[in-house]
């Protein structure tokens, strides 16, 4: 068992040549200037990422905007379980469910209605974590700018996957 | 008995009989490793005293005050004092049960210094007044609001508004010092919205020209509630409500809290988890420094500093969003573990980052560590001896920038962090120079754990199979249904805490984070209190103060590194 | 471009189009940073992103010298006074981004001590959602706005061409 040893960081008394102030500062602005000509000189390397032209690659486990999946017959997997609404620490989400007339011996009902109030959502992917049926997850889709608190309110429609699920910016989906 | 009192030679009887009194009380060891004392009001003073004056006991350190509510107990109110032994390591409960008609207990302030603010909180939070406290006024909350918010018949959403007529002045404001010459003095408040005040910290200082003569700080600007958030959500959901603590290091909140609770259920994270969580919460913890530092130079006027050390910052932003998802705000960790494996290319990017940081606290180091100018800046300012910080209820780097090598990564391990070799940088002139010194090699250090970390990184799964606690992997929530039940009872009833107490202490960026949690049986938590290092930190700066300059007061702020959502919860 | 009674005065448009266009390319931020989001707004106008490719070069922390107020982090009852004499302090045209969940709606805190969303006393141009909002996310934002001041929609257009200013409009 290791115990961690006790270090004294005093620094050493100040020599001549550092009370001096122009050695210092000549020695400041070599580090800058390495930096600066790095950067001038070598255009790739430079830490800036020129959005919106640019965009940096998130990982495939971003946070984004919620997803609706849909079955391959277009209907949405959801089955209005509340699951997602009751872990969401955010209460952003609100359910109204019906009876699904098409529904077969697995699942009864389906959402009549599926809000998030993207202004609440903290993005914290517990609604993901909590779905049993895979039905919603996110993307990696987060640049949305609002001019209404109303806008932000997304139902089903804004939120269903458009098209197949490989076309989508598949961002946090659900492991455990 | 605990380790410490066996190591001490001291039986319950022995310990007991140090106390005046002694016989009548009710002693014992808690699961979590303290001695509870259970102790009437009238004979409070003397413990405190003893615990703290008693050679073989030595209780220096005052951890924390808060105090709890029971409505269904005749003795409504409990509060709670947490102490600790630099020397001896002993760590000591005491609770003293209050009626509700007369919620007043002797103020420890004359003991230490520490329970200035905490007893201000508790009395601000749950009504309990201190006698003989010589600022009893509320700190968290406005001045216009009404009742005690932590009560349990306080309705969590009931706000009150603040009108700019209501905000608080100190008393001393409209006061003439006696000894003022034919100069006057100005007041002057910085902040609350101020560019160097790091956050929402609001300080009125009088001057006399440029040197501040007298000061107080107000916080609360970011009071956003958090322990009565925690009580009316289940124990994972507080998690997201952990990261928003000390928001520079997030990881290390919710391993905090999640180390807490699991401690409580009798669950631990696979060994795969814990060396994960070790590595991303010292990768927090450099994050933290480095912002702190940057921010500090900032203050200072250098500027260039800053944007370096973002660069390893938004590195570590990339490791932790493809691990966690999310850059700043993570949620990573889980009661039982974490929410996910780590992404394939984990070691091979953990690596690449040890590579590329040093270079840029390197450069840091050589534009900053032996400049003249931040050198006259930043020695003899701020200087905070061993013995008054101790008193203050200081921790961490600023404890171990004044000569106090006490760091909970040593004294009492977790994580597994007795197995790796590092470093503790402790100096000895308590001036914010000393604390950017030791801040600059804890970042260092920090790289040098994640180094040894990574090598020892095994397989395996990443959260207890415990379905009590843990939720089913999806794969069998979809086939099986018997993971599908479990799912389901976790997410509507919650976990399952059997009730009981427990205080489980980490080492955060800014010292000893700590969290008091107390479990009723339900699916969420009864009483979660948050020992905030900054706030015992930020106690001492207006006493600081004195006979300082403006630009020194900011440079003193900036060296303690006051994260508000920390602080004020 | 108004006259005291709110109405446009003539041959102005090509003016206003101009004026809209040096407007929305020199937006002096004042960033009002609380909590997380100031941290995120830290990093956009660090080196990575760097806000200032967008005309935000000068960050001042005055009110008097800045016209975009970005609400970063949790505004609390306490500090909503600050906030509503720090908004008075700027000088037309202000515009406000609301920066992240609490700043937006409270976010996931629904408690005793936080405003529900600082439009409760000030006038907001555009929310970003986000808990924290991305730089990137914060950059489309403002984005946004300087195409709400193209276009002459924001809300000190909406509110100057009634003939109130900005600060009368506290409901």
């Amino acid at each position: 068992m290791k115990t961690a040893a006790t270090v004294n960081v005093e620094p050493s008394r100040p020599g001549l040549l550092s009370r001096l102030y122009v050695p210092a500062i000549l020695g400041g602005m070599a580090v800058t200037m390495r930096h600066f000509l790095r950067n001038l000189l070598g255009q790739k390397d430079v830490a800036t990422i020129q959005y919106p032209e640019e965009r940096r690659e998130y990982s495939d486990r971003t946070r984004g905007r919620h997803i609706l999946t849909t079955r391959d017959d277009g209907s949405l997997r959801c089955v209005a379980c509340y699951m997602c609404e009751t872990n969401c620490p955010a209460d952003c989400i609100t359910i109204v469910a019906e009876e699904d007339p098409e529904a077969t011996v697995e699942w009864e009902k389906r959402p009549l209605s599926f809000e998030i109030d993207l202004l609440r959502c903290v993005f914290c992917g517990y609604c993901v974590d909590a779905c049993p049926k895979e039905a919603l997850i996110m993307s990696r889709h987060h640049e949305m700018a609002f001019t209404t608190r109303d806008e932000a309110i997304v139902g089903i429609e804004d939120l269903k996957q458009k098209g197949p699920i490989e076309n989508e910016d598949l961002g946090y989906r659900p492991y455990y | 008995m605990t380790d410490s009192l066996r190591k001490a030679g001291m039986s319950q009887t022995a310990l007991l009989e140090l106390f005046p009194g002694g016989d009548t009380f009710d002693a014992h060891t808690a699961s979590d490793g303290f001695v509870e004392m259970l102790v009437d009001r009238s004979r409070l003073v003397d413990v405190l005293k003893t615990l703290r004056n008693h050679p073989d006991l030595a209780c220096d350190l005052l951890l924390d005050i808060c105090g709890v509510d029971h409505p269904e107990r005749d003795q409504r109110f409990e509060v709670v004092y947490h102490l600790t032994s630099l020397d001896k390591g002993h760590r000591f409960r005491i609770k003293v049960p209050v009626a509700e008609d007369e919620p007043s207990v002797p103020s420890a302030y004359g003991i230490w210094k520490a329970a200035d603010w905490f007893e201000r909180e508790a009395w601000d939070m749950m009504g309990i007044r201190f006698d003989g406290h010589p600022n009893l006024r509320r700190i968290l909350t406005h001045e216009a609001f009404q009742g005690h918010p932590l009560r349990k018949d306080y309705d969590p959403a009931q706000r009150w508004v603040l009108t700019e007529s209501e905000t608080m002045v100190p008393d001393w404001v409209t006061e003439r010092p006696e000894d003022e010459d034919h100069f006057e003095t100005q007041i002057l408040n910085l902040g609350p919205s101020h560019p160097a005040t790091h956050g929402t910290l609001r300080i009125v200082v009088r001057l006399d020209g440029e040197v501040i003569t007298r000061a107080e700080t107000e916080i609360g600007y970011l009071h956003r509630c958090f322990e009565k958030m925690s009580e009316t959500h289940g124990w994972n959901e507080v998690i997201p409500y952990t990261d928003r603590l000390n928001y520079c290091s997030a990881m290390n909140n919710g391993v905090g809290y999640a180390l807490g609770v699991e401690s409580m259920l009798g669950v631990e994270a696979p060994p795969r988890a814990q060396v994960v969580r070790l590595i991303l919460c010292e990768f927090s913890r450099l994050m933290d420094h480095a912002v702190c530092l940057g921010a500090n130079l900032v203050d200072l006027g250098a500027l260039t500093n800053f944007w370096y050390f973002f660069q390893p910052r938004e590195e570590i932003y990339s490791l932790l969003e493809a691990c966690a998802g999310g850059r700043l705000t993570v949620s990573y960790a889980r009661i039982g573990g974490l929410a996910q494996d780590v992404p394939h290319d984990f070691s091979s990017r953990v690596r690449q980052l040890l590579r590329t940081i040093p270079k840029f606290i390197d450069d840091v180091d050589r534009l900053v560590t032996s400049n003249r100018i931040f050198r006259d800046r930043t020695e003899g300012v701020g200087v905070m001896s061993a013995a008054e910080a101790v008193a203050w209820g200081w921790t961490g780097p600023c404890l171990r920038a004044s000569g106090v090598p006490f760091d909970l990564r040593r004294e009492l391990p977790y994580l597994g962090y007795d197995q790796y070799e590092f470093d503790i940088p402790v100096a000895t002139t308590g001036d914010c120079y000393a604390r950017y010194l030791v801040r600059l090699e804890e970042m260092r250090q920090s790289l040098r754990i994640i180094e040894q970390a990574i090598e020892r990184l095994p397989g395996g799964p990443v959260i207890t199979d415990n379905h009590h606690v843990a939720l089913p992997p999806k794969s069998k929530v979809y086939s099986e249904m018997e993971s599908l039940i479990w799912h389901f009872k976790l997410i509507y009833d919650g976990i399952k805490v059997p009730p009981g107490a427990a205080y489980t202490a980490t080492e955060g960026s800014n010292g000893e984070l700590g969290f008091y949690i107390i479990a009723d049986g339900s699916g969420h938590p009864y009483r979660l209190k948050v020992r905030p290092p900054c706030f015992a930190i930020f106690q001492a700066y207006s006493h600081m103060l004195e006979g300082h300059l403006v630009s020194d007061a900011i440079a003193i702020l900036g060296s303690l590194n006051i994260i508000a959502g920390e602080l004020d919860r | 471009m108004r006259q005291p009674d709110g109405s446009s005065a003539v041959l102005t448009t090509r003016i206003e189009t101009m004026l809209a266009w040096a407007r929305k390319n020199s937006l002096w931020p004042l960033p009002f940073g609380t909590a997380c989001c100031a941290i995120e707004f830290m990093s956009t106008v660090s080196s990575h992103y760097d806000l200032a490719r967008f005309g935000a070069e000068v960050v001042r922390f005055s009110p008097r010298q800045s016209d975009m107020m970005i609400v970063a982090g949790t505004i609390t009852d306490k500090m909503a006074p600050v906030v509503k004499r720090v908004y008075d302090q700027m000088a037309e045209p202000k515009y406000v981004i609301s920066m992240g969940a609490c700043a937006c709606t409270g976010g996931f805190y629904r408690a005793y001590h936080v405003v529900q969303g600082v439009d409760e006393f000030i006038p907001v141009d555009v929310y970003v959602p986000g808990c924290p909002p991305t730089p990137e996310a914060l950059i489309e934002g403002v984005l946004k706005l300087q195409e709400l001041i193209q276009r002459g929609e924001t809300q000190y257009d909406r509110l100057a061409s009634k003939g109130r200013h900005v600060t009368d409009s506290s409901a």
